[in-house]
């Protein structure tokens, strides 16, 4: 099973059950079951029907975590190896409205914007890297200040208005396949394809072993030999070809270039990383883990749509939801530190 | 003992009769797990005096100021303080009964003005409003008071070493303490800035301060001291008046171990010269040189802060080299950083093994082959080799955990200093640096880790052993270099004159 990190495979002694019991993702998996049959058991009730199960709803949902998704992703490998990055929803907005407005305004073609966008994303996270790999400076506050950087270059490019590009980068929005309502597209194949690269990088190269030791201690990873600031600059080179590619599939989907279109991303992206069980402090978190804490947070704002619940009561509970996943989180693994200590 | 200090411990007696006692501490008693440090300490200090305490490194000096100061709390016995016996102490309450500790490393506001550090967290002043004019004042008037032409205004980072050593005096006397420890004041010291001290401590002695001091520096010690206690092993060995006292008499006494304690290591044929490396200068190291054969352990003694860490840094590339040459098998090598070093196979088993030697949040198995990945460029890991490479180490080492996925973080000192060394053993080096190998490990393991150094002699590797546990070097090692203030002071080769005294002799730089 992919979902089985190698922590519990080789405990001869527990028994199946156990071992997924105490496998670090089962909070958060436990969180997303209760949570998927508290709303079936509402809408039943509420409307007589389960609107949420329905196909159309499931592929849906899956569309919109996408791009969250895919932001996700690399945000755990930046995290994991201890760092952060606050730039990434004004960054999408920027890489966004920038795209838009080359193939409306400037009449670029769409290879050639997707290939400068790929480069501009992937140079400015290099040099945000750069100085963050080269500076004992916290990663909070350089990206913030890159944050605010890309929100006046998304004003300046938009004057402030969002630029139309209906019909543009349409290869985004294909379907891939269709049962009746259920659909996939492009975003969705392309999110769950680089769900599984990652994790398979994550574990099976030098390279993702590494990311936990450069979080978990520094110093120690130094004197392992493992250049540090370039391992550091290479994360978020990678981080930036994420951001781009989650920010061109935002565009093609909502066929407009929005300065807003990337607001509170950062939040919506770090908040998801977390519940999944990555610490902020570094050296701890998994792919898997991220992608269920996405999952989480964008079914829960579906169902209380489905349910037709106000967008200001969303927010508070999502906020609670949250915070509930992380406390668990919390308490599964002290439950885990107790189990180890009265071993050892 | 000898019938002369006998008699000398009865003047000694006699005359404190004659003498104030301002702190006496009696039978006290302190264990940590595995290690009991006192057993039974007796201890007195008279008011106005200059008391030295002398030792090797972990004799139990520090943990003498560690209960002092209020850190740590004794398990038994009595500690009476101006005649009253006090039951319990926190550093604050400590510090209410007088006593100020002035730790090795500064304890100050780096970016804060003089006078703020004198009166922090006793702000001069009426209620919650703090009046600068009193505090600079005052400030002024101590700072005179001791000698010294600091502005009160003077923002503390850009003060000396011995200059901040100044402040923090000044602030022990203005909060009126009644005892002052001194631990190793002078450690970064240059000359002036230590005989500026040492009159400091004299004045402060003739307000009726009464001092504490512990330094390596015998010649310190000599110029200053009223009466001088010696601890070993956690024991008080004896109390002198200075005058009775004599530089041989104090080292003998620092040192005096049972020689049948030491380890017997097992003899290897050492071979060639595998590592050489001259004219290492860089930070504080100045001028070394080595040479270490296959087959051999190379000692290096020396008292802390003599920058016998700071060359193991050098060597592996940690911290840049100003100058200097490393030659592996007779051919010359670039070593700029960590990565470098592994690759022409050194091994590096740090000092501080949770701060640089060990992923604590992490499992056995990631911790044993991170430092392998840096041998070959396949980019691949097998989490099936992995646990693999892992369960070989821990049971060829006997590292003794539930699981090799167990978190280092749960493992007990011994058994996470051998995974520190099966991560280096999974790089297959040749050339190991350990620096202090056994700290904090319990005697068992200690004998393990002994075993597992003399297994890598049989196969030809080579060591260099930095350690301040004396004992453990004398046995270990087949020659020993003496460091002291960042160079290379003697070299001891010849089995026979390897013992404690010649090394601590080198190391302080005794004249005997």
């Amino acid at each position: 099973m992919m979902t089985l990190g190698k922590e519990e495979k080789t405990m001869s002694h527990a028994g199946v059950g156990r071992r997924l019991w105490q496998h670090e993702n089962t909070p958060i998996l436990l969180v997303l079951v209760v949570m998927i049959c508290v709303v079936v058991v509402v809408e039943y009730f509420l409307k007589g029907r389960v609107n949420f199960l329905s196909g159309m709803n499931i592929s849906n949902v899956l569309l919109q975590v996408s791009v969250t998704g895919i932001f996700a992703l690399s945000m755990t490998l930046v995290m994991i190896s201890g760092g952060i990055d606050l730039s990434i929803g004004n960054m999408l907005s920027f890489l966004g409205t920038g795209m838009a407005y080359l193939m409306k305004t400037a009449k670029w073609g769409e290879a050639p914007t997707l290939l400068l966008a790929l480069v501009v994303g992937i140079g400015l996270q290099l040099v945000m890297g750069w100085i963050i790999s080269r500076t004992k400076i916290e990663p909070f506050i350089i990206s913030l200040g890159f944050m605010s950087i890309y929100r006046g270059f998304t004003y300046l490019i938009t004057n402030g208005r969002e630029i139309t590009i209906i019909g543009k980068i349409n290869f985004l929005q294909e379907v891939v396949f269709r049962i009746n309502k259920f659909v996939i597209t492009v975003p969705i194949v392309l999110f769950i394809t680089l769900t599984i690269i990652v994790a398979l990088v994550v574990k099976y190269t030098k390279f993702g072993r590494r990311v936990y030791a450069v979080g978990g201690n520094e110093n120690a990873a130094y004197l392992a030999g493992i250049n540090v600031k370039n391992f550091k600059l290479l994360i978020y080179g990678i981080n930036g070809l994420f951001v781009t590619i989650a920010s061109m599939t935002l565009l093609a989907r909502l066929g407009t270039g929005a300065p807003v279109m990337g607001m509170g991303k950062e939040i919506e992206v770090i908040a998801a990383v977390v519940v999944g069980g990555t610490a902020m402090s570094g050296g701890k978190g998994n792919i898997w883990g991220a992608v269920f804490g996405v999952l989480v947070l964008g079914i829960i704002s579906n169902a209380l749509n489905i349910l037709g619940v106000s967008p200001h009561y969303q927010y508070i509970i999502s906020g609670l939801l949250i915070i509930f996943a992380v406390v668990v989180g919390y308490y599964s693994g002290l439950r885990t530190v107790k189990r180890s200590v009265r071993k050892a | 003992m000898p019938a002369d200090t006998i008699t000398q411990q009865a003047a000694a007696q006699q005359s404190s009769s004659s003498h104030t006692l301002v702190l006496e501490m009696k039978g006290i008693r302190k264990s940590f797990p595995g290690v009991d440090v006192f057993t039974g300490f007796d201890f007195d200090l008279r008011k106005g005096e200059v008391h030295c305490i002398c030792g090797e490194n972990g004799a139990g000096k520090s943990t003498l100021i560690k209960i002092l100061s209020g850190a740590h709390a004794p398990d038994g016995g009595e500690i009476i303080i101006q005649g009253k016996k006090v039951d319990s102490m926190t550093p604050r309450s400590a510090m209410k009964l007088g006593i100020q500790t002035i730790y090795q490393e500064h304890a100050l506001y780096p970016l804060l003005p003089v006078f703020e550090n004198l009166f922090a967290g006793n702000e001069l002043g009426h209620g919650p409003i703090v009046s600068r004019t009193a505090m600079v004042e005052k400030s002024d008037e101590v700072l005179k008071c001791l000698d010294s032409d600091i502005s009160p205004y003077e923002v503390v980072g850009n003060l000396g070493s011995g200059e901040q050593k100044t402040i923090e005096i000044a602030r022990a006397f203005i909060q009126e303490s009644k005892i002052m420890i001194l631990d190793e004041p002078t450690a970064s010291f240059s000359q002036k800035e230590t005989d500026h001290l040492l009159g400091l401590i004299k004045v402060l002695s003739q307000e009726g301060i009464s001092i504490i001091y512990i330094s390596h520096h015998l010649d310190e010690v000599f110029k200053i001291a009223d009466r001088v206690t010696v601890i070993r092993d956690g024991q008080k060995i004896n109390t002198y008046e200075i005058a009775n006292l004599t530089e041989q008499q104090l080292i003998k006494d620092m040192v005096g171990r049972d020689v049948s304690a030491f380890y017997q290591r097992e003899c290897c044929t050492i071979g060639d010269v595998m590592y050489e490396a001259t004219d290492v200068s860089g930070k504080g190291v100045s001028h070394a040189s080595l040479v270490v054969r296959s087959g051999e352990i190379l000692g290096i003694a020396g008292m802390v802060g003599s920058g016998r860490t700071e060359l193991a840094e050098l060597l592996f590339g940690v911290e840049p080299m100003a100058t200097g040459e490393i030659r592996i098998h007779g051919k010359k090598v670039n070593v700029r950083t960590p990565l470098d070093a592994i690759a022409n196979k050194m091994c590096f088993i740090t000092e501080d093994r949770q701060s640089s030697g060990l992923f604590l949040i992490h499992s056995i198995v990631k911790n044993a082959v991170i430092a392998s990945y840096a041998k070959s460029h396949m980019p691949f890991a097998r989490p099936v080799d992995d646990v693999k490479l892992a369960t070989k180490y821990v049971k060829a080492m006997n590292v003794i955990t539930p699981s090799v996925n167990q978190k280092v973080v749960f493992l007990s000192g011994g058994n996470q200093q051998k995974v520190v060394l099966a991560k280096w053993f999974a790089t297959a080096g040749d050339i190991f640096i350990f620096d202090e190998p056994t700290r904090g490990i319990d005697v068992g393991a200690k004998e393990e880790i002994y075993k597992i150094m003399t297994g890598l002699l049989k196969d030809g590797k080579c060591i260099i052993m930095i350690s301040s546990d004396m004992p453990e070097l004398i046995a270990m090692s087949d020659r020993i270099m003496v460091m002291r203030d960042g160079e290379m002071v003697a070299e001891v080769n010849r089995r026979e004159e390897i013992c404690e005294e010649n090394i601590l002799n080198y190391s302080i730089g005794g004249g005997v």
